[in-house]
């Protein structure tokens, strides 16, 4: 009852049905420029103290994603995974490769991110809205709907700093659902607020993925991805280790998680007997 | 359902590179189809302002009153000059300037107090330092009550030439977004070029004729040992819009208030609307790293 049907069969993969094609793309980051950078640090970088390697968040990376798919990317912390996504929202623009997105682009990364602690809830979604480029008169259409979904009742007009940090993910998760979607980018949104509004924001979320022609999801919950993608992607340090079935992808990744930890567990015994070799051997 | 106002096909190449006349008309582009949050990034900054204090949005008319207050009885105490109704004089000046510094300063941390929207969302970031560059108008508009209130006293000033302000202030205007675009661009790569504009500013106003006039120069020994520098005074900025705000408020210390130099502000706005071209492809330039940088 709950997943997407099968992937579609490959006959149906004409390019009218292509939403997402990444083609052997990169994204370098400059670390020369790094957060608060000061005048004083840069003309010395400038100058050739200091100077740094560009690291690449992503390499190499080509995907597919066609109408009716649902792909889930997994992967350890800082893999890429979250800077696939912006590529994907159009927030980072690919330094290598090519990208080709076509639908309307919704994405419920980590929610209630560009709320005005200052404003009130209402004016926080007319503000949400028209920087996620709505019509004014589709938010103002929208307003009851999110104010009865984030279940905020008359705090709706006092300041964002007086909620609580659930009726803050519930009004995030309110806006950021309120879109119809072309495509759905997803970021890790499932583990917010109690376990009443998860459940409820769970089916939202299943009811959005069906309607969405594609879903890209970012997420650790294993049973999200064995359960309702039909395709899943594996990336680790920036390059995209396998594609293929979910179940597959899964068990890849628990085998690499298993690995990292034994090695991990190995140098942390080799640092208690050593803490010379300890230092070399972990990365 | 369409309800996005973005062009639904995004294509994104590393290898496209955009020209200066494309990135402005995107700039252009991306004002219009956004003016609505333009508006209500405006509307926030003002209740935001008002929020918080006793008085609320009344500090739009005491502070340059105040400010007005230190500065006469620096000038005639201190320094003892004599000029008459010296508090509608130096006023002329800080209305204007109080609007300058206000939009700077908010400006150049326009883009980079919004990065986690930044990190979350796709939008043209032009909107912000625009947004508050225009936040910065309406209280502009708000200082000119106090002023109004200080044409009273001084009933023999008030002339139609008044009605000349809002057409200096368009110069003005365009001239501000020009700086402040760049600011906030380059605040994203350089985070202390908010202490530099800071130091920069206080500098520039003493150096602009806001507490003398442009006269007063000849009289300056270095002026006078280096002619020089009486076309840098005159080249400014600020000596051309202050000199024009004042003619038009105040006239002369002798003299009632006549018509502004057209030439020197219209001068102004060409070299403005040109720095303004250059400050937008400068800013669209840099903004696909912003994301990346924040």
């Amino acid at each position: 009852m709950t997943t997407i049907d099968s992937p579609p069969p490959p006959t149906l993969r004409a390019d009218s049905l292509q939403a997402i094609g990444v083609e052997d793309m990169g994204v370098r980051y400059d670390l020369r420029f790094t957060k608060k950078t000061t005048i004083r640090r840069s003309v010395g970088q400038i100058l050739g103290r200091g100077s740094q390697e560009p690291f690449w968040a992503l390499r190499h990376v080509s995907l597919r994603v066609v109408h009716g798919e649902s792909l889930a990317v997994i992967g350890p912390n800082g893999a890429g995974k979250s800077t696939l996504l912006q590529v994907l929202a159009g927030i980072i623009r690919p330094s290598e490769g090519a990208v080709d997105v076509r639908g309307h682009v919704s994405g419920l990364l980590t929610l209630g991110a560009g709320f005005d602690r200052e404003l009130s809830g209402r004016d926080n979604i007319l503000l949400g809205g028209a920087f996620l480029g709505l019509e004014d008169e589709v938010t103002r259409r929208l307003l009851p709907s999110i104010i009865e979904y984030a279940e905020l009742g008359d705090f709706i007009d006092a300041p964002i700093k007086t909620y609580s940090s659930g009726m803050r993910a519930r009004l995030g998760f309110a806006i950021a659902t309120s879109v119809d979607p072309d495509i759905l980018l997803l970021d890790e949104v499932l583990a917010t607020g109690d376990a009443n509004f998860r459940a409820k924001s769970k089916a939202r979320v299943i009811e959005i993925v069906r309607a969405a022609k594609a879903v890209v999801l970012v997420t650790h919950d294993m049973s999200w991805v064995t359960e309702y993608s039909n395709r899943a992607v594996l990336i680790e340090k920036g390059r995209l280790i396998m594609e293929g079935d979910p179940a597959e992808v899964v068990a890849l990744h628990r085998q690499h998680t298993d690995e990292a930890r034994a090695a991990s567990a190995a140098a942390a015994t080799a640092a208690g007997l050593d803490p010379g070799i300890a230092g070399q051997g972990r990365r | 359902m369409s309800v996005t106002s973005e062009v639904p096909a995004a294509f994104r190449n590393a290898a496209d590179d955009p020209g200066a006349a494309r990135l402005i008309r995107e700039g252009l582009a991306d004002i219009v189809s956004r003016r609505r949050l333009v508006r209500y990034l405006v509307q926030a900054d003002m209740r935001k302002r008002g929020a918080d204090t006793i008085l609320g949005n009344f500090w739009w008319v005491l502070d340059p009153l105040l400010q007005m207050l230190v500065y006469v009885i620096f000038v005639t105490i201190v320094v003892s000059r004599k000029t008459p109704d010296y508090p509608l004089f130096i006023f002329a000046a800080i209305l204007p300037w109080k609007w300058f510094t206000t939009s700077v300063v908010d400006a150049t941390s326009a883009v980079a107090s919004q990065d986690r929207l930044i990190k979350q969302i796709q939008f043209p970031k032009l909107v912000l330092p625009v947004a508050t560059t225009t936040a910065g108008v309406v209280g502009f508009a708000f200082g000119l009550i106090p002023l109004a209130g200080l044409m009273l006293f001084y009933a023999d000033r008030i002339s139609p030439f008044l009605l000349l302000v809002p057409l200096i202030a368009v110069v003005q205007y365009v001239f501000t977004l020009a700086f402040s675009i760049l600011l906030a661009a380059g605040n994203v790569f350089f985070r202390d070029l908010g202490n530099v504009a800071r130091h920069v500013l206080r500098l520039w106003w003493f150096l602009s004729p806001g507490l003398y006039s442009l006269a007063v120069l000849d009289e300056v020994h270095v002026v006078q040992a280096n002619p020089i520098l009486k076309v840098i005074a005159n080249a400014n900025p600020f000596a051309i819009l202050f000199e024009a705000y004042r003619k038009v408020i105040y006239g002369a210390p002798t003299s009632p208030p006549g018509l502004p130099d057209w030439t020197s502000l219209a001068v102004l706005l060409l070299v403005s609307v040109g720095f303004l071209a250059l400050s937008t492809v400068v800013f669209k330039r840099l903004e696909p790293s912003f994301a990346k940088v924040l």
